[in-house]
């Protein structure tokens, strides 16, 4: 079978242009491996630290960057996009498709990935890295508290790994929707394919709450606002923001690994799931409920005692599910033939390990207890428990995939051998610090009477590093002499991915996979690929598997975070961030230019989202997660202004009356981008043309009136910052080592620039999509495929909708 | 269900009295902890043994190297995902393992009560503001005098503290007396001690706050009502507390 263009797998040219989902899950897995590595040998230099009570090989400084750092790069970096490397190889495998629904946004989102590590790799070069825990609680992690240069990289880094996860969010959604192969219902997916689902339906609103944290977060460390520092609430603000993302973050990390679990206690048990509809459910309904007990991290705040009474009844009925899966699974044993294979052992041992978890996260449901958990090492040693248990089982994962990956077998022997040293290790590590629970948690002194424990997890920390290396070891064999592995190695299998060769072909099957008989079957492909009805004559056309935009996008990206962080600081910075932000607009259009056939089966069962075109679905969930975006700006102005005191409140525009003209300007122009709709949709060439140019004017007409308001307003609000003056005046001098631009008159000043300046960078994009579409239109296109014009639609009407919840928000009340 | 909550939290006041009617004896936060979190480790600790031991029975039963089982309906590749039966026993032990977290929780719940509120029948609260910094502890006590990284209160005295932070984000906590509360800029936690013995006890800092976390640390020196006295004339006179006596234990 040819590659389409696809350099071959031993070309490095191959893996910087592949779209291909096994390529990206293969690049996925092997870096978040390398940040395994990373986050693990932080772990181990915080044991070292911890052998004696006094101080021995990092400073207090270095320590707090340490602890952070592991945190985030074993959570953000390793645990979640190792589990997305499987979901990506695996997913459309189970679910019979060639692919993801959008390959370049695969490849957009591994590279956006890695350059976000990349990113966070650096801040430990610019004179420190943040030191603020993984929670980084405000005012902490902010310049004024932690001046590390580093820390404020982080913040960019953060972002890229969000916009990274939406994008991937997005495709995951569509994919598992529309592309399920015929008579593969929603409630007939494999286990592993359902898990990653909810994962990502999760991740999708999660992690928009966490870039609109990260964003308000970014613009006090650059635009020197004052969200965070605001006393009347600012630190609950961050706790609050932080934990409605960071509690779903514990069963979007450990979705994934439940996932593998349903699926390996299945085939090695050759025992179909014990109550598996019951499961779905439970898995359904923690899904939403995740999004309901966030306050139970902050129990020893200033939160009234109705709502932690109601935060713990909450975090009480999110634990009866899971309660109810692992019995599903232990059930799964019974009168089963068990083999207890490398995989096998990986997740059994993640269930005990689980159990253990959970029932430690029990005493910190009693509010009670956590009243003196809090800031302890049992806590430590309960999210270990549980988010390392996740590990446990994807690893058991990697090691039943390996064959299907590679196409070669390991070695058991050594992979037991791996199980128990690891398994030896993990109980020493984490046992130890339940038993020294009296410890605050990120110390790195501690007074003596601990040292005992200390030394035990020590010890087990590096039983459990030194582990891996029997893992690499075993793999490194397997890959250059191991046996070959068949297209099914497991006995009692039963999920797709098994029914294809090892590693499968590029697109997967000989012909297409198809459930309609109640089992799997490979229909003949029809002469030529059909293209799902979508109007576009593709009958004779293969689709694209390479692309270099997903990675020149990623780059200028990273070149233009790298520098707006640290705006001002350096001249090399600012000119960074306008080469980079310039490159990425070139990229972005060359992305949009490309012909990239990505084909949808026209066979796919889709209850609820049948009849959808891909990219109005994947424009739906985008905005889903923005509307997100905007709730929590909304909100985050909320909770500061109640807390000020409503009445008290200055607002900032002295007349509604811009504002209200402002929003007569976008509706028109939503008016006028349905024009523009009616007219592609007739093909007529000149209307098209027209409405989109008054569209884009009308967009210009309000970004003009906003910013004579806004230079109106500024005098109050001290000056312009004085490198933005420079840059537009073209005087490069002051550009070099200037303070941070100076937004910092206010609160209400800062509410009133961000949020409002959120919706003008808003409007600037979509003003950019627009000039596009309008110079194509002019050039002939859109006439006979109305898509893009009408994707475009729903993000400006968005857009306008977001400004009337603004406008009385920020001009009237 | 309600019957078996009911006949347990009967055992749970019966093995720990936690009625606070005005003029009953009062207990510290430190008692009201330990016995909750004993209940908690023992019925934990059981439950953890009972299913995990059961994981493992059921592991060595079943192993296909006995080659004991033979499976009736084996799964086969391919097929539409379905479920295996077997609802009734997975319900059963859901409900049974459901009873037993609802009730430890609602049980533990008049303790929390207990906790929020404080023992009623002490008028003559002592009231100390504490202001965390980075990176220490002022104390600022009735008579507007603050003392830094000392704590001193007489045993036996109900002592409510207000917890607030003049930077970032603390955590105030002694992990002997069992007393913690957030300390947030801009915010004010309130919690309560009781002191039953003399000694010097260690407050920590619970919550990562720069690179001196370690090190923010504080005493807290409970002794006699007398003794008390005395220190806090010197205290209200001189603006700094005199040194406790020597017989101090350290806890």
């Amino acid at each position: 079978m040819s590659e389409h263009g696809l350099p071959p797998k031993s070309s490095i040219k191959r893996w910087l242009v592949t779209t291909n989902h096994k390529d990206i899950g293969i690049l996925y897995i092997l870096t978040s491996l390398f940040f395994l590595i990373f986050g693990g040998t932080l772990a181990l230099l915080i044991r070292l630290q911890l052998w004696t009570s006094g101080e021995f090989i990092l400073s207090g400084s270095a320590f707090g960057q340490a602890v952070t750092a592991h945190g985030l790069v074993m959570v953000f970096f390793f645990l979640s996009p190792f589990a997305f490397g499987f979901a990506n190889y695996i997913v459309p495998l189970q679910i019979g498709a060639d692919d993801l629904a959008f390959p370049r946004l695969n490849a957009l989102s591994y590279w956006l990935y890695l350059f976000a590590g990349l990113l966070f790799l650096i801040s430990f070069f610019q004179g420190g890295s943040l030191e603020a825990g993984w929670t980084m609680y405000a005012p902490l992690n902010l310049p004024t508290y932690m001046p590390n240069p580093g820390a404020s990289t982080v913040v960019g880094a953060l972002l890229m790994f969000v916009a990274s996860v939406t994008v991937s969010t997005i495709n995951f959604v569509v994919t598992i929707h529309q592309m399920k192969a015929d008579g593969l219902s929603l409630w007939n997916l494999p286990m592993f394919t359902w898990s990653i689902l909810l994962t990502v339906w999760m991740m999708l609103i999660a992690f928009a709450a966490l870039g609109a944290a990260l964003l308000i977060l970014g613009a006090d460390h650059v635009l020197d606002t004052v969200y965070f520092t605001e006393v009347e609430g600012g630190s609950l603000l961050w706790a609050h923001l932080f934990w409605f993302f960071g509690h779903p973050e514990v069963y979007i990390v450990f979705f994934p690994a439940l996932g593998v679990m349903l699926e390996t206690f299945q085939t090695f048990t050759g025992r179909r799931l014990i109550g598996r509809k019951w499961v779905i459910l439970a898995m359904i309904l923690v899904t939403l409920q995740s999004f309901l007990v966030w306050m139970h991290h902050m129990f020893l705040t200033t939160i009234n005692l109705e709502i932690k009474t109601l935060m713990m009844a909450m975090t009480i009925g999110i634990s009866l599910p899971f309660d109810l899966i692992v019995f599903a699974m232990i059930y799964t044993l019974i009168k089963g033939r068990i083999r207890w294979t490398t995989p096998f052992l990986f997740n059994f041992g993640a269930l005990v390990l689980f159990i253990i978890g959970g029932i430690t996260g029990v005493f910190l449901g009693a509010i009670v207890l956590d009243y003196e958990f809090r800031g302890t090492y049992w806590v430590v040693a309960h999210f270990h428990y549980v988010m390392v248990a996740g590990g446990t089982a994807l690893f058991g994962g990697l090691y039943y995939w390996w064959p299907k990956i590679t196409g070669k077998m390991y070695d058991e022997y050594l992979g037991k051998m791996h199980f128990g040293a690891y398994f030896v290790g993990f109980n020493l590590l984490y046992f130890a610090m339940f038993m020294s629970w009296e410890m605050p948690r990120r110390v790195f002194t501690y007074h003596t009477g601990f040292e005992a424990y200390n030394q035990m997890a020590t010890i087990g920390g590096f039983i459990l590093g030194a582990s891996f290396l029997i893992m690499f070891y075993n793999f490194y064999q397997s890959w250059y002499r191991g046996p070959v592995a068949d297209g099914n190695p497991w006995e009692y299998s039963r999920t797709a991915e098994w029914a294809t060769d090892s590693p499968p072909p590029l697109e997967n099957w000989e012909g297409i996979p198809n459930y309609e008989k109640g089992f799997l079957e490979f229909v003949d492909r029809p002469e030529g690929l059909t293209d799902g009805g979508h109007g576009e004559d593709h009958h004779d056309r293969h689709p694209d598997h390479a692309s270099i935009w997903p990675l020149t996008i990623s780059l200028t990206t990273f070149i233009g975070l790298a520098g707006l962080m640290l705006w001002g600081e350096h001249i090399v910075y600012n000119t960074l961030f306008i080469v980079g932000l310039f490159a990425t607009l070139v990229a972005a259009v060359g992305f949009a230019r490309e012909d990239f056939y990505a084909p949808m089966p026209d066979w796919g069962a889709r209850w609820p989202f049948e009849g959808i075109h891909k990219n109005k679905f994947g424009m739906w969930i985008f905005l889903a997660s923005d509307i997100v975006i905007f709730g929590a700006f909304i909100g985050a102005y909320i909770f500061i202004r109640w807390g000020y005191g409503w009445e008290a409140w200055q607002t900032i525009p002295p007349e509604a009356l811009p504002g209200l003209v402002n929003t007569f300007v976008l509706l028109t122009s939503s008016f006028t981008v349905i024009l523009a709709l009616v007219y592609a949709q007739r093909g007529n060439q000149k209307g098209l043309v027209a409405s989109l140019i008054a569209t884009f004017g009308l967009a210009t007409l309000f970004l003009v009136i906003k910013s004579w308001e806004w230079n109106y307003l500024l005098p109050e609000a001290e000056t312009l910052p004085e490198a933005t003056i420079a840059l537009f005046t073209f005087d490069w001098d002051p550009l070099i080592g200037t303070e941070g631009p100076a937004l910092d008159a206010s609160i209400q000043h800062s509410t009133y620039y961000v949020t409002t300046g959120l919706h003008a960078i808003h409007i600037l994009i979509g003003m950019i999509a627009l000039g596009y579409l309008a110079i194509r239109a002019y050039h002939g296109a859109y006439l006979d495929d109305e898509q893009p014009v009408e994707n475009v639609g729903l993000y400006w009407h968005f857009v306008d909708i977001a400004w009337v919840f603004l406008f009385p928000l920020f001009y009237i009340l | 269900m309600r019957w078996a909550s009911d006949r347990l939290a009967q055992v749970g006041e019966f093995v720990v009295p936690l009625s606070h009617a005005p003029g009953d004896e009062w207990r510290t936060q430190a008692s009201v902890f330990e016995e909750i979190y004993f209940i908690f480790l023992a019925l934990g600790t059981a439950v953890g043994i009972v299913v995990i031991g059961y994981m493992l029975y059921n592991g060595w039963k079943y192993s296909a190297s006995k080659g004991t089982t033979e499976l009736d309906d084996p799964p086969v590749l391919g097929e539409l995902p379905r479920g295996e039966g077997g609802g009734k026993k997975l319900f059963l032990s859901f409900g049974i393992s459901a009873v037993i977290v609802i009730t430890l929780i609602v049980w533990s719940y008049s303790a929390l009560i207990y906790a929020e509120q404080g023992p009623e029948e002490f008028e003559d609260n002592m009231v100390v503001e504490v202001e965390g910094y980075t990176f220490g502890w002022d104390f600022i006590y009735e008579n507007g005098e603050t003392s830094t990284n000392t704590l001193v209160v007489p045993e036996d005295h109900v002592v409510t503290l207000e917890v607030t932070s003049r930077d970032v984000w603390h955590t105030f906590g002694v992990t002997e007396l069992r007393i913690k509360a957030d300390s947030i800029p801009g915010q004010t936690a309130t919690t309560w001690f009781i002191a039953d013995e003399q000694g010097i006890y260690l407050a920590e800092c619970f919550e990562l706050c720069g690179a001196g976390h370690s090190f923010m640390e504080a005493d807290v020196i409970v002794v006699s009502e007398e003794t008390f006295e005395e220190m806090y004339d010197e205290f209200t006179e001189t603006g700094s507390f005199p040194d406790p006596p020597d017989d101090l234990e350290e806890r």
